[in-house]
């Protein structure tokens, strides 16, 4: 994942650290801080393949009196940046991200926090082009990712047994995430139950009952079209009398226009009180990823996110959308088809990774 | 759903009106609108790029043809270029066929797989299923389900790890079969041995389709997945699903455009009816904030008997009581209400949305409800009165208070339904489109 991320994003890098130098490379003819011109920015229609001529510069012609030169001299120089320096960079930063999934709104704020981190800095001449915009972009990736979100550590820091309970839209992987996450949590050392929840899709009981025997961990279930409310309160029933560690409550796919089932969410939440609720989204999905995730996160809340089928997707703007939209951490990422294929997601490492340079 | 993507073009278009020439800066800017919608419904961004160049050049170099306006123009324009976008409709025949299903994990093979089982059931064809996803735990026993339902035979083997070992004896055992479809395991293009064994598939079975599934919330990825899939077993056709979610479908878009095929059936929920034939005039023109008659009709006509609702009355404007509980009847087949109502052409007109907030259960109390009325009472409500109301309460066992909500349901549907008398008719027309553009 974000592989394709990663290369747009040095261009982009390298690009606003380009129009930053040129517009310090002005500075010394005119000791002032100088206003920059630059040709007009060109519309967002001109497309992203288009080779970006260094921005032309001109020198300003504005006069300023003796008492602000020596200032200006006697202090150290630096310059300004405006608004014009960053706009074609952004530009296309936008279209990188937009290119990687990230949804709209979720690309426009992106763009518009760095923007307004950049606009009106002061650089001192001497300082590195690479560090600023490297830590700018940094700061506004790390601001959108958030903090990571530890399970274990949730679970040992809080009473046992810890309930999970898993939601989201239809086909995003639920029932194989859960699967993947009671296996993880078993080779950790912690018991964990299994209830499934999903007494609406047809065969999802079977799906369950396959992976929990594959992974060597209890499933309770009803049957097919029974009240998934019943099933998951007897799932945290039966983890209390056997001190069970964990229990993770599989749900049927819902999706977030449908009042009735969104209820019906509400009501499973309202029974089996989960400690946790985890919203399932996969990597590839698009600019409703946003949607879905805010409205899950009205109806039932949302703690923490799984993000699935990140194999599939080089790219991982979907990950940004979510995590920027409801401001919830992103727990674990489902990386192929295996048991093992989940690993836990760590912003930083990401961010690091993304804006790394190529040795 | 597609309406937003529809709502951000009609704004886009919206800014044209009233002008006279056609100046770069308008252009300009209906450009970006128009860039934006399609982005945010997940087209792909190079796609747009090329489509919004198109239309920039074509709408600043050609002349408007005398007597179109610039509006008008602009949009002919849009039309065609979205259509171009779109492909052709790919083509449904009724006859014997091998189907081959293909498409990313999750995005709802299985279950399009029933439905299209049912599709052609109802067509009058005999119908066999093979499950062929060897991977995922209960897929067979989630296909079975859904077939037997609709008995419909399914092939499949619990044990069996070869799928394309399944598909041979599966074919055998469906030989009287006039449509075989074949469900596959979910797998991405980056998975060389499942793409693999989806090429091995496709050859033992000389498939007449092969559909590739996709669902309506993928993203920018639906290029990159349609090609390798398209590279390996040279998809035909493609189905979105899940298109009752907010998803745009735009995804979908660019795989279409990446085949070269068409969208063939659009999966619009989770009862096993819900699956729609896919016209691509008819997509545009909902695009457009057109309603998509002929789809309407299609359905319209398998699901309702003659003697069920009377459209030209509705389209007339001509709404009782009875019609009203004839139509409960009707919807309780044909899916919910907004489904049905984004079919008709309402030119962009807005139903109020306290007339989707019926359920289900609140229909199936409205229908008790009425068969307490007398026929008079159902033929002109305007005669229901206080006491009438008590009368009928006590005789459904409900309130007062429920009757009076279902009085005024049935006011909300009849304004509703006088808006657009005159919208009937058969095809697309393009002509009128304009006149609803023209009055926006």
């Amino acid at each position: 994942m974000f592989g394709s991320l990663k290369d747009k994003l040095r261009g982009v890098k390298d690009k606003l650290g380009l129009s930053i130098e040129s517009a310090a490379e002005a500075a010394p003819e005119e000791p002032l801080p100088v206003e920059m011109e630059e040709s007009p920015a060109p519309v967002p229609a001109e497309g992203p393949g288009e080779e970006a001529p260094a921005p032309e510069q001109k020198t300003a012609k504005k006069k300023s009196t003796l008492a602000e030169r020596v200032r200006v001299l006697v202090t150290e120089r630096e310059v300004m940046l405006d608004e014009k320096d960053v706009a074609e960079p952004l530009q296309d930063l936008e279209i990188v991200l937009l290119e990687n999934d990230v949804a709209l709104p979720v690309a426009d704020a992106i763009v518009e926090h760095i923007r307004s981190d950049l606009v009106g800095r002061r650089r001192k001449i001497g300082a590195s082009v690479d560090t600023l915009v490297m830590d700018t972009l940094k700061g506004a990736l790390l601001n959108v990712l958030g903090e990571g979100f530890s399970l274990t550590g949730y679970i040992d820091s809080h009473e046992r047994p810890v309930k999970v309970l898993f939601t989201g839209v239809n086909g995003t992987g639920k029932t194989t995430s859960i699967a993947k996450i009671a296996s993880y949590l078993k080779k950790q050392g912690y018991s964990v139950v299994i209830g499934s929840g999903d007494t609406f899709r047809a065969g999802a009981n079977e799906q369950m009952k396959t992976h929990a025997d594959r992974v060597g961990v209890k499933v309770i279930r009803h049957q097919e079209g029974a009240d998934p409310s019943a099933v998951l309160f007897d799932a945290v029933q039966y983890a209390t009398a056997h001190n069970i560690d964990v229990v993770l409550a599989d749900t049927a796919g819902r999706f977030h226009n449908r009042a009735n089932l969104m209820n019906q969410l509400e009501k499973i939440r309202r029974v089996m009180k989960p400690d946790l609720v985890v919203y399932v989204d996969e990597a590839v999905a698009g600019n409703d990823a946003v949607i879905r995730a805010e409205e899950f996160n009205n109806a039932v809340g949302t703690d923490a996110v799984v993000l699935t089928k990140a194999d599939m997707d080089p790219r991982g703007g979907a990950a940004i959308s979510i995590a920027h939209t409801i401001g919830k951490p992103v727990m674990f990422l489902g990386v192929g088809q295996s048991y093992d294929d989940v690993v836990p997601f760590r912003p930083e490492d990401v961010v690091d990774e993304l804006l790394r340079e190529e040795d | 759903m597609l309406d937003r993507l529809g709502s951000g073009l009609k704004d886009a278009l919206k800014k044209l009106a009233g002008k006279t020439v056609i100046d770069k800066a308008a252009v300009d800017e209906l450009v970006r609108d128009l860039q934006r919608a399609l982005i945010g419904a997940d087209v792909n961004v190079k796609l747009v790029m090329q489509l919004s160049q198109a239309i920039k050049q074509r709408a600043l170099e050609e002349e408007p043809p005398k007597g179109m306006s610039v509006r008008e123009h602009v949009l002919r324009i849009v039309y065609q270029e979205l259509v171009n976008l779109m492909g052709h409709g790919a083509e449904v025949q009724l006859g014997p066929q091998t189907i081959l299903m293909a498409g990313l994990q999750g995005s709802g093979k299985t279950t399009t797989t029933a439905k299209l089982a049912r599709y052609f059931q109802r067509k009058g064809l005999r119908v066999g299923v093979v499950c062929a996803d060897v991977f995922r735990p209960g897929a067979h026993a989630q296909l079975n389900t859904l077939c037997t339902k609709i008995n419909v035979p399914c092939y499949g083997e619990a044990e069996e790890k070869d799928a394309v070992a399944i598909v041979r004896r599966g074919l055998g055992e469906l030989k009287h079969a006039e449509v075989v479809i074949i469900d596959t395991q979910g797998r991405h293009a980056l998975e060389d041995d499942l793409i693999d064994e989806i090429v091995r598939i496709n050859e033992l079975t000389h498939a007449t389709h092969r559909w590739l599934v996709i669902d309506a919330a993928l993203g920018q990825q639906a290029r990159d997945q349609a090609r390798r899939f398209h590279d390996a077993i040279n998809i035909d056709g493609v189905i979105i699903t899940k298109m009752d979610g907010t998803a745009k479908g735009g995804g979908a878009l660019s795989a279409v455009s990446e085949t070269q095929s068409g969208i063939v059936f659009i999966g619009s929920g989770e009862t096993i009816d819900d699956l729609e034939r896919f016209d691509p005039d008819g997509f545009i023109s909902r695009l457009l904030g057109m309603g998509d008659l002929r789809a309407l009709v299609e359905r319209a006509e398998e699901v309702i008997g003659e003697d069920d609702v009377d459209m030209n009355a509705l389209l007339k404007g001509k709404f009782t009581l009875r019609d009203m509980y004839k139509q409960m009847e009707a919807l309780k087949k044909m899916g919910p209400l907004k489904q049905v109502m984004s079919m008709l052409p309402l030119g962009g007109m807005d139903i109020p949305q306290d007339a989707y907030d019926v359920t289900g259960q609140k229909m199936e109390r409205y229908r008790v409800i009425m068969d307490s009325m007398t026929d008079a009472e159902l033929e002109t409500p305007s005669v229901i009165g206080g006491s009438r109301i008590h009368r009928i309460a006590m005789g459904a066992g409900s309130s007062p208070d429920e009757v009076r909500e279902l009085l005024k349901y049935y006011k909300t549907m009849q304004r509703a339904l006088k808006l657009f008398r005159g919208g009937g008719g058969g095809k697309f027309n393009m002509q009128r489109m304009m006149k609803k553009f023209g009055g926006m």
